[in-house]
Formats: C-alpha cells, sequence, structure tokens
C-alpha cells in the first residue's frame, strides 16, 4: 500500500487511494467483448436444446417404463428441469482455464504481471463478466427450452431460488476453474486436471441425475463435495421451490468460496513466484 | 534527482532445464528425474541509461535481450546482480515500478479484439489508478499526436496492423511512464507503418522527455529512433556506444558508386572490389583497411571521366552482423550439473 501511495504521488493524475474499480472495469469490458460472440453464444445455446431434447426423450421412456413394471410413477417433468439448471450453470462457464493456460504457455502472463492489479483477480473479474452474458442469454434460453421439452413450467418460487442459488454457483465454479488454469504454472497443460474436475462434476455434482438416485453411500459423499452444491443444490431447488433451502444453500456455496478464494490466493502467489524465478 | 533512468550491474539470470534425453525409455526415464542443466541466458550484464535517452539493445535471437527486459520490468528475479530502474528495484518494488513504465510488446496485444481502442484506453486508465479527466485530456493528446482520431471507435479487428500498432503504442504511454521498454515494436508492419512508428515514438521521447530502452532486430528501427545502441550477444554486452562511434569504429568498408562518361571502366587496385558493374556505372566495395576512399576515386579518374560520385556505410544490419560474427567465443553458456535425479526443472 505504502508503495502504491507513494507512486500516487511520484505521478500526477494519480487517484490516491488504489480501487477495487479495476477489477469491476474487467468485467465491464469483458462483457461487452462477449456480447460481440453471438456465433459462440448461439452454438452453446444449440447444445443446450440438443442436450435437453434427448434427455426429456430418454426421460420420458425410462418413467414410461418404471410406471409399466408398477413401479411408483415419477414426474418425468421435473427432472427436465433439474437438467435445464444443472446444465445452465455448466454450459455458462467461460473457458477461463483454457485462457490462464494459454497465457502461462505462450508467455503473455508476463506482461500481465507487469501491471499493477493481480492476474489471478483481473482474470476472475473479466471472466464474471463473460459469465453475466451466458447467464443471462442461456438462462432465458433455459426457460423457453424447459418450457417446451416438459410441456410445464415449475414454480416461480423453485425458478427464482435455483436462479438465485445457480448464480452464485456459477461463481463458485468459476473460481474452481481459475484454479484449475493457474495449475498451469506447473503442468503447462491444465487438461488432465479439468478433465477430472469436470467428470467429479458429472458424479458427484449430479450433471445429468439428482443425487436422490445414487445409492446412500454415494450421496453422502457428493453431499459432502463442493460440486453437490454447485449442481444438485440449485437443480433441486427448481424442483422443490423451498425458499428455507435457498437460504442454507445460498450460504453453503458461499461458504465453499472462503477456502477456494485462498486457495486462489495462495496458487498465484505460488505459481508467481515460480515464473519469477524459473521464467515462462 | 538521480541522472540515471536505469543502472544495471553485474546482472545475470540462469534457468534449470531438465536434460532431454533421446528415445523412448529416455523420455519415460525423464519423468522420474534426471539430469538438470544450468542455462545462462544472462551473463554478468551491466550498463546505464540516463534520463531521456533513446537505447536500442540489440541482439540475436538467444541473446538474452527478453530475459534483460523482463527483470528490468520485475517480472523475473535475477540470479545475481543488482539494477536499479527509476530509483527502485525492479523485481522488489514491481507495483510501484509498474506506474512509471511503459511496455510495448511487438508479438503481443493488449487491445480488446471486438471493442474499439478506446475501451481498452478506458480500462487502462482504471487499471493505473488515473483520474479520468486527467486520462480523457492525456488520450486526446496521444491520438491526436498518433493521429488516431477515427480509428480510436472502431473495433479492434478493423484496424490495420500499423493503426493497430499505434493504439498499442498510446495504450503503454497512457499512464505518462517516464521509461518505456518497446520490444520489437514495428514487428511485422510495412515500410510505411514502420516509418511512422519510427516517427512518433522519437517525437514523443523527445517532447516529453522520455527515456527509451528499445529491442529490435529491424536496424533501421535503432537508427531512426536511438542515439545509442547495446548489443548483447549470447547473454554478454559485446558493444555499448553511440551510433555514430559505433559507425566510426567498425564500419572498415565504404560503399562507392561511379557513374562515368566512358561505358567501361577497368579497376584493379587492391582492396577495392567491384559489386556491380553496367555500361557507365561501376559499385565498389572498399577495404578501408588496405586503401582509401581518396585513391580509390584518383584510381578510376585516371581511367574515366565522372560523371557522378556518391559514398555511401554499408548498412547497420552488415555492420552488427560482423560484430557477432567477431565476437570472442564465449565461455560455456551452459553446463551440466547433475544436481539430483527428481529435482523439478
Amino acid at each position: 500500500m505504502t508503495r502504491v501511495l507513494w507512486a500516487a504521488q511520484a505521478v500526477p493524475g494519480l487517484w490516491v487511494r488504489p480501487r477495487p474499480g479495476k477489477y469491476w472495469a474487467f468485467a465491464v469490458i469483458s462483457f461487452k467483448q462477449r456480447r460481440h460472440e453471438v456465433a459462440a453464444l448461439l452454438g452453446r445455446v444449440g447444445f443446450y436444446a440438443l442436450l435437453l431434447l434427448i434427455f426429456s426423450a430418454l426421460w420420458q421412456t425410462a418413467f414410461a417404463a418404471e410406471a409399466a413394471a408398477g413401479l411408483p410413477a415419477q414426474n418425468w417433468r421435473d427432472y427436465v428441469w433439474y437438467l435445464v439448471v444443472t446444465e445452465w450453470i455448466m454450459l455458462s462457464q467461460p473457458s477461463i482455464h483454457l485462457d490462464v493456460e494459454s497465457d502461462i504457455r505462450n508467455g503473455d502472463i508476463a506482461y500481465q504481471l507487469g501491471r499493477p492489479i493481480s492476474y489471478a483477480g483481473s482474470k476472475l473479474a473479466a471472466g464474471a463478466g463473460d459469465l453475466a452474458v451466458r447467464l443471462v442469454v442461456l438462462g432465458a434460453s433455459g426457460l423457453v427450452l424447459g418450457r417446451i421439452f416438459s410441456g410445464t413450467w415449475p414454480s416461480w418460487g423453485g425458478l427464482l431460488g435455483a436462479a438465485l442459488v445457480g448464480v452464485l454457483a456459477s461463481g463458485l465454479m468459476l473460481m474452481c476453474l481459475l484454479a484449475i488454469g493457474l495449475c498451469s504454472f506447473w503442468l503447462h497443460d491444465c487438461m488432465p486436471v479439468y478433465l477430472i474436475w469436470q467428470k467429479l462434476m458429472f458424479v458427484l455434482g449430479g450433471l445429468l441425475l439428482p443425487l436422490t438416485l445414487y445409492p446412500d453411500w454415494l450421496q453422502a459423499l457428493a453431499k459432502a463435495s463442493p460440486f453437490a452444491a454447485m449442481l444438485y443444490g440449485p437443480g433441486q431447488l427448481v424442483m422443490t421451490g423451498s425458499l428455507g433451502m435457498a437460504v442454507e444453500l445460498a450460504l453453503e456455496v458461499l461458504g465453499w468460496m472462503l477456502p477456494v478464494a485462498l486457495g486462489l490466493v495462495w496458487l498465484e502467489r505460488v505459481g508467481r513466484r515460480r515464473l519469477e524465478m524459473e521464467g515462462g | 534527482m538521480n541522472p540515471n533512468a536505469l543502472r544495471v550491474v553485474e546482472l545475470s539470470k540462469s534457468f534449470s532445464v531438465r536434460a532431454s534425453a533421446p528415445g523412448l525409455m529416455g523420455a519415460f526415464r525423464q519423468l522420474f528425474g534426471g539430469p538438470v542443466r544450468e542455462q545462462l541466458a544472462v551473463d554478468r550484464v551491466s550498463f546505464s541509461i540516463e534520463r531521456g535517452e533513446r537505447v536500442a539493445f540489440v541482439g540475436p535471437n538467444g541473446a538474452g535481450k527478453s530475459t534483460t527486459l523482463k527483470m528490468l520490468c520485475g517480472i523475473l528475479h535475477p540470479t545475481s546482480g543488482q539494477a536499479d530502474v527509476l530509483g527502485l528495484t525492479p523485481w522488489r518494488d514491481r507495483r510501484a515500478l509498474s506506474y512509471r513504465i511503459g511496455t510495448v510488446f511487438g508479438q503481443r496485444s493488449q487491445l480488446w479484439y471486438h471493442l474499439p481502442a478506446r475501451d481498452t484506453f478506458e480500462l487502462l486508465a482504471r487499471v493505473y489508478d488515473r483520474d479520468l479527466a486527467v486520462h480523457r485530456q492525456r488520450l486526446r493528446s496521444l491520438t491526436d499526436a498518433f493521429e488516431l482520431g477515427p480509428e480510436l471507435d472502431k473495433p479492434v479487428r478493423q484496424l490495420s496492423l500499423g493503426q493497430r500498432m499505434r493504439c498499442e503504442v498510446v495504450a503503454s504511454l497512457l499512464h505518462d511512464p517516464e521509461l518505456v521498454f518497446l520490444d520489437e515494436p514495428t514487428i511485422g508492419l510495412d515500410v510505411t507503418a514502420k516509418v511512422r512508428i519510427r516517427e512518433l515514438l522519437r517525437e514523443q521521447s523527445e517532447r516529453e522527455g522520455r527515456t527509451l530502452l528499445f529491442t529490435s532486430h529491424d536496424t533501421g528501427d535503432m537508427e531512426s529512433v536511438c542515439d545509442r545502441v547495446i548489443i548483447i550477444h549470447q547473454g554478454r554486452v559485446l558493444v555499448d556506444q553511440g551510433l555514430d562511434a559505433l559507425r566510426r569504429e567498425h564500419i572498415k568498408k565504404k560503399l562507392i558508386t561511379l557513374h562515368t562518361v566512358e561505358a567501361d571502366c577497368q579497376v584493379e587496385l587492391p582492396g577495392a572490389r567491384v559489386l556491380d558493374r553496367r555500361p557507365h556505372r561501376i559499385e565498389l566495395e572498399v577495404d578501408l583497411t588496405r586503401t582509401g576512399v581518396e585513391a580509390v576515386v584518383q584510381h578510376v579518374m585516371a581511367r574515366a571521366r565522372l560523371r557522378d560520385l556518391t559514398i555511401s556505410d554499408p548498412p547497420m544490419e552488415e555492420v552488427i552482423r560482423q560484430l557477432y560474427a567477431g565476437a570472442a567465443p564465449p565461455a560455456p553458456m551452459s553446463h551440466e550439473v547433475e544436481l539430483s535425479a527428481g529435482v523439478a526443472s
């Protein structure tokens, strides 16, 4: 801080106090940039539609078979809305890990570290701007697609709760992806870590199947992990619509954000130190 | 005030590199460790630059230019040695220093591709904690100087390479840095764009008393913008002197073009070599260590009547190439040290 103040006094026209506004500026410019990438956004919407088409048909057939076998009938339409929410969160994620990996591999990071701003902070802020555009576009698409494929609307309370917790969960997921990207300081290629993470999201997060369909031991394991808070939680909210559960889940997601944020600070510090000593 | 913008003393940087082993088994063994080599990238480099000086930092690929620049920006820690940049130690005071230096990297862009450059400039104003009114005034003056009025509001993707590079330079000058590091700022530009960037850089530096440290493979950049040159080769400073002194001391040849009334003129003089011969025209390279220009001219005038005469220096590129070639064989750049199996590179 003293150094920044010193620099501020030395150069006319500087604000005396550093402001978090610089990170906000990264989020805003990233938001503006992403608006121009319409084709990429449409591609994601198309993929989202295809997934929902396949899985809604699958659920419908599976539940019809279950009912024919005399098992208790469940509402397949709820499962379509569960998938609308989990895929909304998953598909909205920007490839921030690949951006970081590319910065580290091609040496761009060295030049970004020369600015008076945290590298990880600026990447996270830019990722948040990017995420915001996708959450809005895919969220709106999800509402329309969910209605088309399920033929019903869920409760408005459930939708609102899922949306709010979903936004928080997306933030947590973005932080995790940034942490994966920062592993490139050591690995130079973060894809192996990302693939493990992705599979854990599929299984422990309950991307395609609600955790209630899992055996008890796996359910317990999944619910103790942050993965369930990121996908299963918001997905379940749209099915149940409980306000109490929404508050509880929001707190859980915020609780997970703290250790992940500390991990990010540590990763950036140690990674930068390595880069300063060993080069890019 | 310290007259030096920058002072470097015995600065060295070495990297640990895992030696690659041949074959599939070698690659497999490498997974579990192997010999680690110390590679010296910068070897006891010393120089200083006064405030307002424009200095070219020249060297072939892998000479250690970028590594030195990274150390001077505080991005890389040296293995040994000292550096003082604007009164600060770069690797210790990186953040404070970043407000006072600017960087232009010809092969990297800081502009947001789909957005007008104005958006990136606004972002940088925030990053460098600039007062927005001061920023706008500074931007106006820079865009006037760099002739960027209408280009400011076009998406960067629609700009030509020359316009983009002018925007990159403006981006690096927005926070009014006292010292600017430029790493190949004219790479890939056409002749006209190169000339314009060089003129603008020089004008800006002269007007605002800004210090420039400039790396480039293009000697035209060096000759147009800088007054002094530091040549680095295999991690060491080979030459550090003014451009005029460099020419005086290292140019041992002259090029003489003679236009004669007679269609043909035979020149047979030790130290004079015919480079090109056409009717009424002859181009000679004169080795000044063996003969003088006057002797050559007299020799020709004894054989033919002169219509015109041009004497020029060989291109600076040639001078530098000869300097690289004539450099004393360097001390071993790297020596293999078996640190330990399993030490991360």
